[in-house]
Formats: structure tokens, sequence, C-alpha cells
């Protein structure tokens, strides 16, 4: 009788920490809501829409940081992307034995850098290389874009999209990885045998097969991209404009909080810096839905097989 | 007769592991080729050296020589490529390409091989289709994924999708063992139409259904060729007495 | 040229850009250690350990307090966060198969993906406003929470992997579920468990942004775990930002020994706990 009870104890205790959790996460939306609400009365829906962010006349919009979220993050995938994508090919159907495990280790330490010390380089070492070597060069033969035009200091969208596409190898390519580890290995041999060159075999067998597993590890590192802070912060200047050059300063979500956070005087203020921070958690959650619900369907994908 | 595969000492490992010992074998043209023995003789592994796929696998090794008409597929000047456009295979289990439809899974082998033309594809696509006994089924629904038909049928795709680039072998690996007996039939009807046209050579597992098929029938056991002879001889006169007890069933 | 030929010219340059691209992916990390190693190393000494920050513009002084306020900080964090992880992982592996187990694995998820700045909000709003003061406390929550989903994700998981034939064996003695989970399954998934653990710590020593206003900064010694508090990302961020080349310096010796220390927690936890109990890895 008495394990009976010490039992049901156990169950719930464990039960309610679980739930714990549950709660913990419901209250961080529920509190950083209600802190919002200065800010979502007095400013409306326009706060999403307007491009000025004026503390001082207690003038705020989001627009400034929802572009350099979107492009800072959409520069960084167009860049990681493939390079993602080659490291997962390489890794899982080209390199010799010996080569995978020292040189997967070696790309996730990749992901171990501390966001800041990625900033503390960005500035110092990566903002140089880039002033002196690529923007002459892209300047002089590509000047003639909008996007490459302007004066260019170290500091930019450009710089902050270089670092979070680095920052961003790591996750896509080892979720690209394991959904290329999941492909049957018929499939391939289904694609040996019409005499397939290992390109081909990985075009049509490996590829095809993982279409949605690579979009979800894609956007998962969309995920990592919107919400990450201090190396971008170090990198993109921080100015609230929207440039059509890639040149020029810029400012996300994430970045305005951490800046403007402790500085914030107002009410009003401080209350649409939450409300930035409760956009930022909205598109970060749906953003890791759509992932996993692409991944998940092709790591339980049933096989082509018996169905009747 | 005209011999179309001579294999001669042909040696396979797995790392250290011996698959096959010094198999000698011809394979006579347009005629199916059984190739029966308990699990784990190395039978997968042979036909598999036929169209150079055993290779793939990390750490395996073949030795030997095995010629295609008249040219050893093993030589260095060979691409494994080329070989496994000219010896097809279909696997034990069905494996059509999921991602894409019952039309592209046939066109697949044909796109690789640079024939693009629509009508031509489209010619190809239903010839092969009707020889797999397939057309009729399907015509209606190409464009549906390859995927979204039963085990039987899949099957037939992927016979389908091998005979579309004109292989001059087909390899057989136990291809109704997955299947029901009305799939399996059906799949030893369309070998018997093939033959006329192919070179066969299936691995099975079922004694019932290499001696109703195949006009040769080769035994292994533990990774050698134990007999090998005209069908009718391995099953009602085997030289081998391990044949004989395989083949009357006192140990499988 | 045939497409056999063409086709084996393409088969090359695609296999070779995959070549390129997995060691391109190499030259930012050995950059970042480059740069790291060669301008930190000779600032750290014994004195960047054990002294406090100087006033701005004078020469010298460590960062003893930043990397003492870190291990507060992650002593704190720990404190909270290893025993909600642990139960909970064991509640998801014991008791988890049903709705409510999915809810809470989906949360957990959740949170794994929030942006670290908006749980630093979070914290914030739940300490820092109340207590009227940033404190070593609010920062230990922060970091809390970001470790939670970790260790409940690899708890699970060990525990799922321990043999159910083990816990019938002990049940079957009569031995109570909690006692069963506690001495015989938790006991033998501990190195699996140790490595999400430490794993956790590694990301969480790293993290700077749900710092910046719940621990805020401090250029003493702790005072108390009411007080604002140093940590080493902190300072690391605040002296890099700063307009001084000698604090630009120990921004760098700053970053090497983070990178060690978080290094070697992942190094540890990957190869030696986790290769010693290979078994019960999943990989």
């Amino acid at each position: 009788m008495k394990i009976k009870f010490v039992d049901s104890g156990f169950k719930k205790a464990t039960t309610l920490i679980a739930l714990f959790v549950v709660a913990l996460t419901l209250f961080l939306v529920y509190d950083m809501a209600t802190n919002s609400l200065p800010s979502i009365q007095k400013l409306g829906a326009r706060f999403l829409f307007t491009s000025t962010w004026d503390p001082v006349k207690e003038d705020f919009g989001a627009l400034p940081f929802i572009y350099g979220t979107i492009v800072s993050s959409f520069l960084a995938l167009l860049i990681a992307t493939p390079v993602s994508l080659g490291i997962a090919i390489y890794l899982a159907e080209l390199a010799p034995q010996f080569i995978r495990q020292p040189l997967s280790f070696l790309v996730e330490l990749l992901a171990a850098i501390p966001s800041v010390v990625y900033g503390l380089w960005g500035i110092y070492g990566l903002a140089p290389f880039l002033r002196e070597t690529i923007q002459p060069f892209l300047a002089r033969y590509l000047g003639f874009l909008p996007i490459f035009k302007g004066e260019f200091y170290g500091v930019s969208m450009f710089t902050a999209g270089i670092i979070l596409s680095i920052m961003i190898i790591p996750t896509i390519s080892s979720v690209s990885r394991e959904v290329f580890l999941a492909v049957p290995s018929s499939q391939r041999e289904a694609a040996l045998a019409l005499g397939a060159t290992s390109w081909e075999k990985i075009r049509l067998a490996v590829l095809g097969y993982s279409r949605s597993g690579v979009l979800g590890a894609v956007i998962l590192g969309l995920g990592r991209a919107v919400g990450e802070t201090m190396a971008v912060t170090m990198v993109i200047g921080n100015r609230p404009e929207i440039s059509a050059s890639l040149f020029a300063p810029s400012y996300t979500m994430a970045s305005v909080i951490a800046n403007e956070f402790t500085e914030a005087t107002s009410n009003l203020y401080i209350s649409s810096l939450i409300e930035i921070g409760l956009v930022l958690f909205f598109v970060t959650l749906l953003v890791n839905i759509a992932a996993r619900v692409l991944i998940w369907k092709v790591t339980n994908k049933v096989e082509g097989g018996i169905r009747e | 007769m005209k011999e179309e595969i001579i294999v001669s000492n042909l040696n396979a490992y797995f790392g250290s592991v011996q698959a096959l010992k010094d198999i000698n074998i011809s394979i006579q043209e347009k005629m199916v080729t059984a190739i029966i023995g308990p699990s784990g003789c190395g039978k997968s592994t042979f036909i598999r050296c036929i169209n150079r796929l055993h290779e793939v696998v990390p750490h395996a090794k073949v030795s030997g020589k095995i010629l295609l008409d008249g040219k050893d597929i093993y030589s260095a000047e060979i691409d494994p490529m080329d070989i496994r456009r000219k010896v097809g295979m279909v696997f034990q289990k069905p494996n059509p390409f999921p991602a894409l439809s019952i039309y592209d899974n046939v066109a697949a082998g044909l796109k690789l091989n640079g024939i693009t033309k629509r009508d031509h594809l489209d010619e190809i696509v239903e010839k092969t289709l009707k020889m797999a006994a397939l057309w009729d089924e399907v015509k209606d629904k190409l464009n549906s994924s390859g995927i979204s038909l039963s085990g039987g049928q899949q099957q037939r795709l992927c016979i389908a999708r091998a005979l579309a680039v004109k292989p001059e072998v087909i390899l057989f690996d136990e291809p109704a063992s997955a299947l029901d007996p009305i799939s399996t039939a059906k799949i030893e009807e369309l070998i018997a139409d093939l033959k006329k046209n192919y070179t066969i050579v299936i691995v099975t597992h079922n004694m019932q259904q290499a001696a109703r098929i195949s006009d040769y029938t080769g035994f292994f056991f533990l990774g050698e060729l134990v007999e090998f002879s005209e069908t009718s001889n391995i099953f009602t006169n085997p030289k081998d007495k391990k044949t004989e007890d395989y083949v009357t069933g006192r140990f499988g | 040229m045939n497409l056999f030929q063409k086709r084996k010219i393409v088969n090359r340059l695609m296999c070779s850009l995959a070549f390129l691209c997995a060691f391109l992916a190499l030259v930012p990390l050995l950059s970042i250690f480059g740069y790291v190693v060669s301008k930190g190393i000779t600032s750290v000494n014994l004195d960047f350990f054990i002294h406090l920050p100087k006033p701005v513009g004078e020469p010298g002084g460590g960062m003893g307090n930043a990397i003492v306020g870190s291990l507060i900080l992650i002593g704190l964090s720990c404190l909270w966060a290893i025993p909600v992880g642990i139960w909970g992982g064991v509640y998801l592996s014991e008791f988890g198969n049903n709705k409510l187990g999915t809810v809470v694995r989906f949360t957990a998820d959740v949170l794994n993906g929030v942006p670290s700045i908006v749980i630093g909000v979070f914290a914030y709003t739940l300490f820092v406003l109340p207590m009227k003061s940033f404190s070593a406390i609010s920062g230990g929550f922060a970091l809390g929470i970001i470790m939670i989903p970790t260790i409940m994700r690899t708890t699970e998981e060990m525990l799922i992997l321990v043999p159910r034939t083990i816990r019938e064996a002990a049940l079957a003695l009569g031995i109570s579920q909690f006692r069963t989970t506690v001495s015989i399954v938790l006991k033998t998934a501990l190195p699996g468990i140790m490595t999400g653990i430490l794993l956790a710590i590694a990301r969480i020593a790293g993290e700077t942004a749900p710092l910046l206003f719940t621990a805020l900064g401090n250029r003493f010694w702790q005072h108390g775990l009411t007080q604002p508090i140093a940590a080493l990302p902190l300072q690391i961020f605040a002296y890099a930002i700063s307009p001084f080349d000698d604090w630009h310096r120990q921004a760098w010796a700053g970053a090497l020994v983070l990178i060690v220390m978080v290094f070697l927690m992942s190094f540890i936890s990957r190869f030696v706990i986790a290769r010693r109990y290979k078994f019960l890895r999943s990989r």
C-alpha cells in the first residue's frame, strides 16, 4: 500500500513539474503581451508599418527593424543554404569514412562559438577584411546595382548577413545531413542501377526524396538567424533607417531591444520594445513550427513499398 | 546458344569476410538462370557483382573476371556507370522514387541518358509499361506519385524503369519475396515473357519458383557454387549431395 | 564531346563543389580561432584572472569578477534548471505517452526556439521590475529557462534508451516505480544525462543577450545575489564596443578564456562521458 502511495505521489510530482514548464511558457507569452499593451493601445497596428523611431518625440514605428531582420536573415540564407547543402552532401554521400567524424566535428564547433565572440571577430576581423577586399571589388564591378551603392564603413547589413550565414551553417548542414542519412539505401541503389553518376545518384535518390526535410532545415536556420542578437548588434551599425543598399547600416528587432532596453526611459518606449520582442517571439514560433513539420515528414516517411 | 556472361574466378569480400569463393559460371543468352541457396550463401552478392553494385558498399572488394559480351566488366578502362546501364536490376523491395511521378520514374534512366524529347519519351514510357504489364492500370494516372501504387504494381513499375534504358541483361534479386501470391504470379508471367528479348538472372529463395520459371539453375552454398545445370537436372537429378539435400528440403 | 563524357565532367564538378563547401566552412573557424588566440594569448595571465577592471583609460586590470560572476550565474541557473529539466524529462519518458506529454514536448521545443533576448525581457519583467534592481537572481532565472529544454530532451532520450526489461525486473522484485526510476533507471542513464547538462551549460556560458538587462554587469566583486553581477560575455561585449584599445585587448583575452571554457565542456561531454557509455548513445 505504501508503494502505491509513493508512486502516485511520484507521478503527481513529475507531472506537476512538466506542467510548470508549460505554465512558464504560457506565462512568458502572457507577460510579454501584457507589457506590450501600452504601446499596442497607443500606436495600434500601424506600429508595424511605420518607419519613424523617435524616442524623444515618443513616436515609435517598428518597420526599420522588421525590414532589417528580414533582409539580414534572407541574405544569410542565400549564402548559407548552398554552402550547407554542399557540406551535408559531402559528409553524407561523398567523404571517405576517416574524414567524416573529424570534419563534422569541426563544423559543429562553429555552432559552439558564443555569439559575442562572433561579434568581436566581426568588428575587428571580418569588417575590415570586407572593407578592404570584398567591398571595393563589389563596388567596382557591381556598383551600378542599388544594393551595392554607397559608402561602406564596415558595419552594415552586408557584414551582418555574412556573419549570420556563418552562424547558421552548422544548423542547416547538420539537420540536412540527418535527413540525407534517413534516405534508404535502396533508393541510391535504384539510381545506380540505372547507370547514374555519383552526382546524378545524389540528385535523383537523395535530394528528391528529402526535399521537404531540406526545406525544413533551411527554415530552422532562418529561425536561428531571426533570433540572433549579439553578433548582429555588434556589426550591423544600429541605425533605424531603411536603405536599399546592403552597405548601409541597419537595425534588427533583436538588436534594438539589446541596445536600447536599458536606456528606455518612458513607459511607451519600454512597451514598444517589449512589443517588438513579442513580434519576434511569434515570428520565431511560426518559423520553428513550420520547420519541424517539414523535417518530421521526411524522417518518418514510409518507404516506397508494400501498401496493400 | 551464346554465352552472354562468363564469370571466372570471382571472389568477393566484405572487408575481411569472404562472401564468394572462386565462382566460375556461364550465363546463357536470352535464358532465365535462377540462383538458389540458403540465406547467407552469397546469391545476392553474386548478382551484385554482375552490375558492379557490390563495390559500392564500404570496404567491399572484388577479384576475378566477368566477361559481358566478351569484355571484362572489371577492366580498368570500363566505367561502372556503363555496365550498370547495360545490366539492369530489380530489387527485393520495390523502390520507385517517391518524389517522381509514375511517368518520371520510368523516364528517369532515359533522361540521364540524354533523351529529353517529349514524344520520344512518351513512346518509350508507354512501350515499357506495356511490357511490364502495367500500362492499362496506370495509363490514366501517369502523373500521380510513384508510391501511390500497390506493392505489386510498384514492383512492375520498377521493372518498367529498368527496361526503359534498354539493358541487355536484367538481374532480379528476389523480386517477389515481398509480394502477395497474385502479384508474384504476375511477375513470374512477366519474366517468362521478358526472356524472349533479355538475358535474365533471378535470385530466389523459393525453389518452386526457380523450378517454374528458369531454364538453368545454380545452387550456392556458403559462398561457393556447388552445382550449375539445366533446371530439370538440378531438381530431378542433382549430382551433389548438398544440392539434393537442399532441393528436397532437408535444410533451408 | 559525347553525353557520357559530359556527364562525367558534371559529376566531377559537382562533387568538387561539395568538397569545397565543406572546407570553406573551416575558413571562418580558423580565422576566428586565429584572431582570438593571437590577440588574446598575451593578455591571459594571472592578472587577468584575479584583478578587477581598472577605471576608464587606465591600462591593466583584469576580468576576475566577470569570471567569478559567470560561475555564480551558471551555479544559480543550474540550481533550478537541472531539477526541473531532469524531472520533466522523467515525466516525459515514464508517464508522457499521451496527449499531455505531446503538449509538454511541444512546449519544450517552443521554449528552445525563443530568442534569448526575449527570455531576457521576460526575466526583466518577472524579477528586475518587482525587485527594482538588476540582480544575479534574475540572470540565473533567464539562463535557467534556456537550459531547461535541452536537459529535458536529453533526459527523456537517455531514459528511453534504458531497456524496459530493467524496469520490469525491478518492479517484479517489489520495488516501487519511484525507487526503480531514481535508483536504477536514472542511475543507468546518468552519463548521458550529464552529457546533456554539460552541453546546456556550455550553451549558457556564452550567452550575453539575456544578461543585458538582468545581470547588467558590475565592475566590482560580487556582494550579494540581489545586486547586478558581472559576467564574462557581458564584459567582452562592453569592452569590444568601447573606444579603448586596452579594453579591446582584454576583450580578446576574455574571448579566449570563454572559448576555451565552452570548447572544453563540449569536448568533455561529447567524447569522454558519451564514449565511455557508448551503448547508451542513440547515434
